[in-house]
């Protein structure tokens, strides 16, 4: 059953629309509009994109809180599509997710203890009884948080430690996928960086695979290995972390990496790339490619004929785009 | 006001307080701050969460009317103390003369006024302009802000507006009086990055053109590192380094921002691992009475969590909070 060899999880042409409004105003959103990527045993996958591009969704689909509408999710070489009722239970437990807000996720009048043992009185053959405290007490130790924690509300903790206990409450059922949905970008820098940290000791630890969503790509150069960039429901660009920052190779992903400022006045980007208004409505795509719209590049071909995501520029690195040159867009000593 | 002479700030606040009483607890948010800003200069005040940085914003522009809230000190303009102006006195300055940008992006403007309108508005009320003058003063405005197809979006409610275009309409509202400071507090942390460097070089040219002076708030090391000729870093209601963008990056002196700019992750090619500060910030309700660092300091020692560090001269106009400054450049 288990396949040592294959991907861990994989998801192929996932698609998910939404229908919005009534009568003559209904719509329908393409949020997810054919996604395929793949997770390995004990790696991080970041998913990047700005607002809308449907990061959120694809996590919701990982997480069957939504059914898609066509595509397939294999896990372990199984198809999720097929699994029946118990199979789909059993699957729940070893995907797991983070969300951006604890406050959302961890119930107010609950104490520590009671969020994360929550996943036991859940699945009720995972751990008898008797062990919930010393099992929720390790926990709390591997997030960073103490015993004397197990007590606490959650308004008696800061933001970076409600975190860590949602953290911990992923891993209660030894999961091996956790899904983090912008499970840092609420939280201060200083912070920031700690929890970012902690998941990559864990997942040294316990070799998890980790699903890493995020809008913010300094964060998710830190913690991935490779990395899948999105774009109104597609996949523009994916590969390995070092491929797609220091060379990529759709234009999108170049704009997205000009436009993060630099912490050091010293480094000034010459070649800035100032995309110019907003992404078109998921509701009504560009036809052809859908990055076009705000493409310097974009001529004819791109308007007629949408460019596959395959590999284009050797190596695993694979581009939507029909002219994908990798380049070095974070050259930034004013030697232009 | 001629009186004032030109190499004055601008604005000039001194020892700056503000606290807040809730449930019996007092919350100094701002804890005696003092900061000069002059003609021109765009001045960032960085801090996270509860630094005090939005605090002081809402201070300058006498936006504290919360009854708990007590605020003391000084904030000059052009030579003129604001504190304790009547409120038919500080309607020439607040909005006119200095005018808010907030992050508020959606929930700033009114939801049933069209967006032409909400900026004709501006020049209606205080500038005695025409219906016709004040829309067409909108419609230039809202150009000159690279809104497409101004003319037809002028007619436009904002929920039609996204995120991007929303804080351009602020922003034409804000600097539609001609102010000479805008105080823009998180402009772009509810934008996408694409869409925050179209604001921020959008910022820039505006500046430059009108001559304003900017007080930049941010959380963002990296919108400061770009945009910003002087930096203030505020920590638990206090400025723990201030100095030019240069010093306070390349020369910093104070373990905070040290710290922050350590924990701050990186785009280049080879991701050297973050730093994270230890611990968290402190309550403000329960200062230490010393440096509100100390808990967190990699140099703290007996004298820090008993004695207030002061601002002192580093050299020039870079100034630091710090027992140990000199020990700063090691870490």
């Amino acid at each position: 059953m288990n396949s040592a060899e294959g991907p861990l999880l994989e998801a192929r042409d996932l698609v998910k629309h939404f229908e919005t409004g009534r009568g003559k105003a209904r719509q329908r959103v393409r949020a997810v509009d054919g996604v395929s990527f793949s997770v390995q045993r004990g790696e991080t996958f970041g998913v990047v994109g700005e607002s809308g591009c449907g990061k959120t969704t694809v996590a919701r689909l990982l997480m069957l809180l939504e059914e898609a509408d066509s595509g397939s999710i294999t896990f372990k070489g199984e198809s999720v599509n097929d699994f029946d009722r118990e199979r789909r239970q059993s699957y729940r437990r070893q995907v797991q997710i983070v969300f951006q807000n604890p406050d959302d996720s961890l119930h107010p009048r609950h104490t520590v203890f009671q969020s994360v043992s929550e996943p036991w009185a859940i699945h009720r053959d995972v751990l008898p009884r008797r062990e919930w405290q010393e099992r929720a007490n390790e926990l709390l130790n591997l997030v960073g948080l103490s015993d004397k924690h197990a007590g606490s509300y959650p308004f008696q903790l800061s933001g970076g430690q409600k975190q860590r206990v949602s953290i911990a409450r992923a891993l209660a059922l030894e999961p091996d996928v956790v899904v983090l949905d912008e499970c840092v970008s609420a939280l201060d820098v200083s912070i920031q960086a700690q929890i970012v940290n902690l998941l990559l000791g864990i997942q040294d630890r316990l070799g998890l695979s980790m699903i890493f969503i995020s809008h913010d790509l300094s964060v998710v150069r830190n913690i991935a290995d490779r990395v899948a960039v999105m774009y109104l429901g597609k996949i523009l660009e994916a590969g390995g972390t070092s491929d797609i920052f220091g060379q990529p190779s759709h234009p999108y992903t170049k704009a997205l990496l000009s436009a993060i400022p630099l912490a050091d006045p010293t480094r000034s980007r010459p070649d800035r790339i100032l995309l110019a208004g907003d992404p078109p409505s998921p509701i009504d795509p560009p036809s052809g490619c859908r990055f076009r719209t705000r493409c310097r590049q974009a001529d004819e071909l791109c308007a007629r004929e949408e460019p596959q995501l395959i590999a284009r520029t050797g190596g695993d690195r694979r581009s939507a785009c029909h002219y994908a040159t990798p380049e070095d867009v974070l050259r930034v000593d004013g030697s232009s | 006001m001629s009186i004032a002479r030109i190499d004055d700030p601008l604005l000039a606040i001194r020892d700056l307080r503000v606290s807040y009483k809730t449930g019996g607890r007092i919350v100094n948010a701002v804890n005696g701050i003092d900061l000069d800003l002059h003609r021109t200069e765009t001045l960032a005040i960085v801090g996270e969460s509860g630094s005090g940085k939005s605090v002081t914003a809402r201070a300058i522009m006498g936006m504290i009317n919360d009854v708990n809230a007590v605020v003391s000190g000084s904030i000059r303009f052009r030579g003129r103390e604001l504190r304790g102006l009547r409120a038919s006195e500080l309607k020439s300055i607040r909005g006119r003369k200095i005018a808010l940008v907030s992050q508020e992006v959606f929930g700033s403007l009114n939801p049933v006024m069209t967006v032409g309108n909400q900026i004709a508005e501006m020049f209606r009320a205080h500038d005695g302009a025409s219906r016709r003058e004040g829309r067409r003063r909108a419609l230039e405005l809202m150009e000159r802000l690279a809104i497409p197809s101004a003319q037809e979006r002028a007619r436009d409610y904002p929920h039609q507006f996204s995120g991007g275009m929303s804080q351009r309409i602020l922003i034409a509202m804000a600097i539609a009086l001609g102010p000479e400071i805008l105080i823009a507090d998180e402009p772009t942390t509810a934008l996408d990055v694409t869409v925050q460097a179209q604001i921020m070089e959008l910022l820039a040219e505006l500046q430059e053109e009108r001559g304003m002076a900017l007080i930049l708030i941010t959380h963002d090391a990296g919108v400061v590192a770009e945009a910003a000729d002087r930096i203030a870093v505020m920590y638990a209601g206090s400025i723990m380094e201030i100095g030019s963008t240069e010093d306070v990056y390349m020369r910093t002196a104070h373990p905070y921002m040290k710290g922050l700019l350590a924990s701050m992750p990186d785009l280049g090619p080879s991701a050297a691992g973050l730093e994270p500060i230890p611990g968290t910030p402190p309550d403000p309700a329960n200062l230490p009475p010393g440096c509100a660092f100390a808990p967190r300091c990699p140099l703290t020692s007996a004298v820090c969590p008993e004695v207030p560090p002061v601002l002192e001269i580093v050299e020039g106009g870079h100034a630091t909070a710090c027992h140990h400054s000199d020990e700063v450049a090691a870490l």
